[in-house]
């Protein structure tokens, strides 16, 4: 349980350009922007592709799975995490080819490894906004080899 | 473009000048502003109506001024051609010593005053906006630790890294800032290898020991044409030769290798154009927000080879006298980060180094240095802003 010294979490608000994400989350589904010309998806969500320069991005729903590419332990925590320190923070590459950085949830921080196959999971965080974390997928197989150019 | 704009020395240094940096230390970026010039007229002998040209970096105590430069030059009580703030943080310090000598070649101004003052230990006024409302700042991210302790495992897992060589280069910083007046004065105490690896985890396997202190302070400098300073019987000439600069390295690929900085551009382009091998390089002061980052550029400025930074480190005697002085008056890891002015923490130490003027640690026979700057932690990658310079004397 939340201890007395946990300050708020920092809400998202979001913005004509994002909202769609964070529709998406409601309904469980990570949503990603994709490039139809350039046929490829981009993260974080904005108002242009960053290929192209337009503003024809297409809203996709994505299979939520990917692996490790890196993490970090926090000892010192952030507003919102006085409880939960030490905790996981990793960034993941989606299998869609993006990058993601998020909480690394139902897990210890001896159990995390470069590599490790991830899928989403959701924390609610108000009415209005639910929130993108990672859990390991023990089940999980990459559709391709996701490629990290060395 | 072949050569550099710089490398026909037609603009020079006169003078540099630097606070004692303090934490908390109750002063406005005004207020440290006005140190710096004064110590700055001094040198010089050259009085405020003299500086028709100024170039700031933009303070996190003061950014949330839109007019910043204005006000600052107005405290300061100086008439300017050309005035200009740089918002590319610790990049800014080199960044806007080519500003400046692009402004006074095109006849802009004749006499450039670069100022660096900021004080965010004492008042902070940063606000990001873009992606870091929705997606980083909920997400429990320790900020620059945290992006750095993301970067710093993918690299051990590609490359492995030796933290015996990251303790080196703190123990060889730490000595510098023990023979410096002018770092923060807690600082000012002898650390060993083992203190470095014992310091507690932030955002492992970041450490305490890896980052810098946010503390207030200030430096500067004067430039103008090389005739000019002749003219005006100044001799303490430093001349900028060579400079590279790039931002959103790679950007739009979404899946890079975050191991790769825009200093594996930058830092091999100055040194060509400077005619410059890393073996010619008399010393070598990196912008150091974080040790990790000063051993990713040991590899990318071609001093190691890729993979082997922490090594490197280990290995070799980075004190002023050894085969690469670096930092040799503590960096901004052990003199204490004087906000966006950071970055002129390592290229003063450079201008006092190239001046003769290091008393105490004064690397023997200098004539040339290495500096570069970082500005800016994105989403997910290394550093936002990569440049580099050398300087000669």
């Amino acid at each position: 349980m939340a201890n007395t010294d946990v300050k708020p979490r920092p809400l998202p608000k979001p913005t004509p350009a994002t909202q769609a994400f964070w529709d998406g989350a409601k309904r469980g589904k990570l949503m990603l922007q994709w490039d139809p010309v350039a046929r490829k998806y981009q993260f974080w969500p904005r108002a242009n592709s960053v290929r192209t320069g337009r503003r024809n991005l297409e809203w996709k729903a994505t299979s939520g799975k990917g692996e490790l590419y890196s993490f970090t332990i926090t000892h010192v925590p952030t507003p919102g995490f006085e409880d939960k320190a030490p905790y996981v923070i990793g960034m993941i590459e989606l299998d869609e080819g993006v990058r993601i950085i998020a909480n690394m949830v139902n897990m210890t921080p001896d159990e995390v490894e470069i590599g490790m196959r991830v899928k989403v999971a959701w924390e609610k965080l108000s009415d209005d906004i639910t929130y993108f974390a990672f859990e390991p997928d023990k089940r999980s197989r990459a559709k391709t080899k996701p490629k990290s150019k060395q | 473009m072949a050569g550099s704009f710089l490398d026909d020395k037609e603009i020079c240094i006169v003078a540099y000048g630097e606070t004692k940096i303090e934490r908390r230390g109750g002063r406005s970026a005004y207020e440290i502003a006005a140190e710096v010039a004064e110590q700055l007229y001094k040198k010089t002998k050259l009085e405020p109506s003299d500086i028709d040209g100024v170039t700031f970096t933009v303070p996190l105590s003061e950014c949330s001024n839109p007019f910043w430069s204005g006000y600052a030059t107005e405290y300061l009580g100086i008439s300017a051609k050309w005035l200009q703030t740089s918002d590319i943080g610790g990049a800014s310090a080199i960044g806007n010593i080519t500003r400046a000598a692009m402004a006074i070649k095109s006849g802009l101004c004749e006499t450039a005053m670069i100022l660096g003052v900021d004080a965010p230990s004492t008042q902070w006024r940063a606000y990001y906006g873009s992606y870091r409302n929705e997606f980083w700042d909920p997400v429990g991210v320790q900020g620059p630790p945290g992006a750095f302790g993301l970067l710093m495992n993918r690299y051990e897992h590609q490359y492995g890294l030796d933290f015996q060589g990251l303790g080196a280069l703190a123990v060889a910083q730490r000595n510098g800032a023990i023979k410096n007046p002018n770092a923060y004065e807690k600082l000012r105490q002898k650390i060993t290898i083992d203190d470095y690896i014992n310091s507690r985890q932030v955002s492992s396997p970041l450490r305490l020991l890896d980052s810098v202190m946010w503390c207030d302070g200030g430096n500067g400098l004067v430039m103008m044409k090389t005739s000019r300073a002749k003219k005006l019987g100044l001799t303490d000439r430093v001349y900028p030769v060579s400079y590279a600069e790039i931002s959103n390295f790679d950007c739009a690929n979404q899946t890079p290798d975050i191991t790769t900085t825009g200093h594996s551009v930058v830092g091999p382009k100055v040194l060509k154009d400077a005619k410059l091998k890393p073996k010619d390089v008399d010393m070598f002061h990196p912008y150091d927000d974080f040790l990790f980052a000063v051993m990713l550029k040991t590899e990318q400025c071609g001093f190691a080879k890729k993979g082997q930074g922490s090594q490197f480190l280990r290995d070799t005697d980075l004190g002023p006298k050894g085969s690469l002085p670096l930092n040799t008056g503590g960096g901004q890891i052990s003199c204490g980060q004087p906000g966006l002015a950071g970055g002129g923490v390592n290229l003063t130490e450079a201008l006092r180094q190239l001046m003769g003027q290091a008393k105490g640690r004064q690397v023997p026979n200098a004539r040339n240095a290495l500096v570069t700057g970082i500005g800016v932690i994105p989403y997910g990658r290394n550093w936002g802003t990569a440049n580099a310079m050398v300087l000669v004397n």
